[in-house]
């Protein structure tokens, strides 16, 4: 028996079928004619007609958390429309936190991003060759290389011959406008609120200095911050405002002066030089003569084994996030598995008189006098832990600077007392100070947030606040300062040695054409204007322009403001639309 | 006695239960976390980046460079053993999470407590009035207050108090929980308990003057939603044949609203109560961010943005042990409360 269905497909065609089949036919070819259509229209568009706009595509990188403050988003938009304005690149804004920007930008995943930089040591090498050289480069994402480039860096390095430095700084950054591996954009700005009447509250461009304030009849200040201590061991801070209370606790071979970045003798009794016999002719050996009569809040003496030992100390320990990699690496110091993962047997004598070190270097280091003043490199106790961190508490820290340690509520509040026993009351007689510490206490409160700053300064009167030091909002660094004079405070705002930039890999943007472009569309006083109320400074170079051998070369090759016409020559020039075979095709990715 | 032995039962068969599901959510979280992007390790140098041997090497020493079972087997293991681990990130590295815990779970505790206080008197009270006097001006002009108050900012009423009380009139701290380096003797980590046991009335007055605006900021949003649950329930008690049957033997009308109708309504009320002290603590992240309070909430934010691991983990962990600890106590005194549990 055969089924319904089997008989219905067997069944001859009916004469109804056959107008169904034509219709069939037609329909198919007039689909084809639509085709041949749409296909001639896209040749002979191609062939004769203007091209479709095109513009090139990359991404945008800024990092989501705060890492930055709270204007990373406002910046980021505010340079993409500037790229973008000029018409032909397109710009796409990505963020993510800082645990995972920063392994991409090591993973070399994102094509622009924005990054900021606080110099280790005050010298103009700080700005260039953590950037520029091959292996800088390659650790902050911008996978630039140049062998010549790195020949220069590396004679800058090694040369305490001005003229020298002057030539090899100059070619850097001549280099770094051409090929643009990063873009300056501004330095940022350093601000501090206090009130009225305290005076000596420097904005120093390395180390704030809480000792030379003077809060005339008062014997202690107060001040509030919204930073937080990582670590109080020299060994181990490497942030901002640990090193800041590590600067008021400890002392350091060599300090810098109160207002300027000049470094003067600290524990050390004259600054190293050539000219005064304590650096070798070939700059390979660094003698530091101790001063007399140094001892430790707790007594304890400080003599040249000690700092030898606490030297070794932070490069054996090396402190994961810690700064101890400049005085192995950049410090040339080393770091020997043969010597207990100490700096190598030889690197560091100290003679009979237990009074003065020398540093033996393998290559010179031009710059080795600005470690010794870097708070990796202060001297601790013997009693120190020699086998992991030192706590951050009392009385476990222990220092040899103008203040003690001798409060310290974790995430709360710190407590500052005078060091009857420091070894130079008179660092800065000559300087206008008379005597450090001026104040017998200080009491820095720490705070979650900004606003918080705001409010402990607005309301001075009542929570007793007298300096906020960092970092207040830009909207609140204006409102303060619009209303100083009826809040009875000063706000003082002036240059930091922090520098924002823009990296580009050149590995994922490897046309030097557009990166260029890229330099000539961007506007740095909009972005100030726009995002910091007028508060940050531009920056033409990665040195800024408060450093020796600085040179404003973007704005000398691109102008100070935003050059579109420039940016769309050479991205024409480039033809990043090409012709091939007839047909227009984009290159963009 | 028989509902003695029930409620016993039932607080270790919970207690049993709990243990299974703190292991299933810390494996989640050790697996979500590892699924993520983003490196710890790159991000403890800030921008700098030492070589590669140098990272190699932290990572070693933070056992990171082990395959992730042993990772796993090493983290639970340390886990069952009371050790939480050392936090792994920037801001933190090093430090014993318990330490890191333990200098913040105060202050969230405290400001819990504190809010939660506010919140009962606060919500509770005009709870009761609005639900015993239904469809009164009264009782609208409370339904219209909590209604407006739960659906207030935390933040936004946080700064609005710290704008008027301590900006404007200068009366309370604007933030934090201390100003000055006389900070209690920790005995507890909460200034106001620490306070009391030195016997410092001056200092008890100072650390209860810094937790005033943030207390007062969570308890009433909280407050608003006890009012809705309060007036909810008394309302059922209140028309309820028992409280019919009370006014019929000429019980005076405020007795029948507080000895029987409120104390009936009571239960859920507790349930509630309970439930939201674990909201409380979520709540407390955005007031300790508003009154910059370094609280427990602030640590987990802190250490979600560095990728902290170890300190993620070991939050949530005690997170989930309070939370856990005060369902149990809450359905405990649920069951003491209603006698039908002990049936």
């Amino acid at each position: 028996m055969v089924d319904e269905e089997q008989q219905k497909s067997d069944a001859p065609e009916t004469p109804a079928a056959a107008p169904a089949k034509g219709k069939g036919m037609w329909i198919g070819i007039v689909v084809v004619v639509i085709v041949i259509v749409i296909l001639l229209v896209a040749v002979f568009g191609g062939l004769f007609g203007s091209p479709p706009v095109r513009k090139y595509a990359l991404d945008l990188w800024y990092n989501n958390d705060g890492h930055y403050g709270d204007t990373e988003d406002e910046l980021a938009t505010v340079l993409k429309n500037q790229i973008e304005e000029c018409g032909k690149i397109q710009v796409t804004l990505r963020n993510d936190p800082w645990a995972v920007y920063r392994t991409n930008w090591a993973n070399g995943l994102m094509d622009v991003f924005l990054l900021g930089w606080y110099p280790d040591y005050f010298d103009s090498d700080d700005y260039i060759s953590p950037f520029l050289s091959t292996s800088g480069a390659a650790s902050l994402g911008s996978f630039y290389t140049n062998a010549t480039v790195d020949g220069w860096i590396t004679e800058e390095q090694t040369t305490t011959n001005p003229s020298i430095r002057d030539q090899r700084f100059a070619d850097i950054q001549g280099a770094l406008a051409d090929d643009v591996p990063y873009v300056p954009l501004f330095s940022g700005n350093a601000h501090v609120a206090y009130v009225n009447g305290i005076t000596d509250v420097e904005l120093h461009p390395v180390s704030f200095k809480w000792f030379i304030m003077d809060k005339p009849g008062s014997t202690e200040i107060n001040g509030s911050t919204s930073d937080r201590i990582i670590s109080l061991d020299p060994a181990s801070a490497y942030d901002y405002f640990s090193i800041e209370v590590i600067n008021q606790v400890f002392d350091t071979l060599l300090v810098y002066e109160p207002v300027s970045a000049t470094i003067m003798p600290g524990l050390a009794r004259e600054v190293p030089t050539v000219a005064n016999g304590f650096v070798s002719s070939n700059g390979l050996n660094y003698t530091f003569r101790l001063k007399d009569n140094l001892f430790f809040h707790d007594g304890s003496e400080l003599n040249a084994t000690v700092v030898a030992r606490s030297i070794d100390r932070a490069i054996r320990l090396d402190i994961g996030g810690s700064a101890a990699f400049l005085l192995y690496d950049v410090g040339a110091l080393g770091r020997a598995a043969a010597n207990g993962n100490n700096t190598q047997v030889g690197r560091m004598t100290v003679d009979a008189s237990d009074r003065n070190i020398t540093f033996h270097l393998p290559r010179a280091v031009s710059f080795f006098n600005d470690l010794m003043a870097f708070s990796v490199s202060a001297p601790v106790p013997w009693t120190y832990s020699q086998t992991g961190e030192q706590p951050s508490t009392v009385p476990a820290v222990v220092g040899s600077g103008p203040y003690r340690l001798t409060a310290h509520t974790a995430n709360i509040v710190l407590e500052l007392d005078r060091y009857a026993g420091y070894h130079s009351p008179t660092l800065y007689a000559t300087m206008g100070i008379p005597i450090i510490p001026v104040e017998d206490k200080v009491t820095i409160n720490i705070r979650s947030t900004a606003t918080a700053l705001k409010q402990d300064i607005e309301t001075h009167a009542s929570s007793g606040i007298d300096v906020v030091y960092r970092t207040l909002t830009p909207t609140d660094l204006t409102d303060l300062s619009t209303r100083a004079a009826t809040l009875g405070i000063t706000v003082d705002v002036g240059a930091s040695p922090q520098i924002r930039y823009l990296v580009i890999n050149v590995n994922r943007v490897p046309e030097e054409q557009v990166r260029q472009a890229i330099a000539y569309s961007v506007d740095r006083a909009e972005v100030d204007s726009l995002v910091f109320a007028s508060t940050v400074e531009p920056l033409y170079s990665m040195i800024p322009s408060n450093m020796p051998y600085t040179d404003p070369v973007f704005n000398t090759v691109y102008g100070g403001l935003q050059n579109c016409t420039s940016a769309n020559n050479l991205l024409t020039q480039l033809g990043f639309s090409i012709r091939l075979s007839g047909i227009w095709i984009a290159r963009d990715r | 006695m028989g509902g003695g032995r029930s409620i016993l039962a039932y607080a270790v068969t919970r207690i049993a239960l709990a243990i299974p599901m703190l292991l299933i959510l810390l494996t989640a979280i050790f697996v979500i976390l590892r699924i993520l992007p983003g490196d710890p390790v790159l991000a403890l140098w800030g921008g700098n980046q030492p070589g590669p041997d140098v990272i190699a090497d932290a990572r070693a020493r933070l056992g990171l460079d082990k395959p992730i079972h042993v990772q796993y087997w090493d983290y639970m293991t340390s886990v069952l053993r009371g050790d939480l681990g050392v936090s792994i990130g920037f801001q933190y590295r090093g430090s014993p999470v318990w330490t890191e815990i333990g200098e913040r779970l105060p202050a969230t505790l405290e400001l819990t407590i504190a809010s939660m206080v506010v919140a009962v008197f606060a919500g509770v009270t005009p709870g009761v009035i609005a639900g015993s006097r239904r469809d009164s001006k009264l009782d609208v002009a409370i339904r219209i207050y909590s209604t407006i108050i739960y659906a207030i900012p935390i933040f936004w009423l946080g700064l609005v108090f710290q704008i008027v009380f301590a900006v404007w009139l200068g009366w309370l701290p604007a933030n934090g929980r201390w100003t000055g380096g006389d900070v209690p003797a920790a005995r507890t980590g909460m200034f106001t308990v620490d306070a009391l046991l030195e016997g410092s009335f001056d200092h008890f007055g100072k650390a209860v003057r810094h937790l005033v605006l943030p207390a007062l900021t969570l308890g009433l949003v909280l407050g608003g939603f006890f009012t809705k649950t309060v007036r909810a329930s008394m309302l059922q008690t209140v028309g309820a044949d028992f409280s019919d049957a009370a006014r019929a033997r000429g019980i005076p009308e405020w007795r029948v609203v507080y000895y029987h109708a409120f104390r009936n309504a009571l239960p859920p009320v507790v349930t509630v109560l309970g439930l939201q002290f674990a909201i409380l603590f979520a709540g407390a992240v955005l007031t300790e961010r508003t009154f910059s309070i370094d609280g427990i909430g602030n640590l987990l934010l802190t250490a979600i943005t560095s990728k902290d691991m170890t300190v993620i983990q070991g939050v949530i962990v005690v997170y989930a042990t309070i939370i856990v600890t005060i369902s149990l106590v809450i359905d405990i005194v649920g069951a003491m409360i209603d006698p039908r549990v002990r049936l």
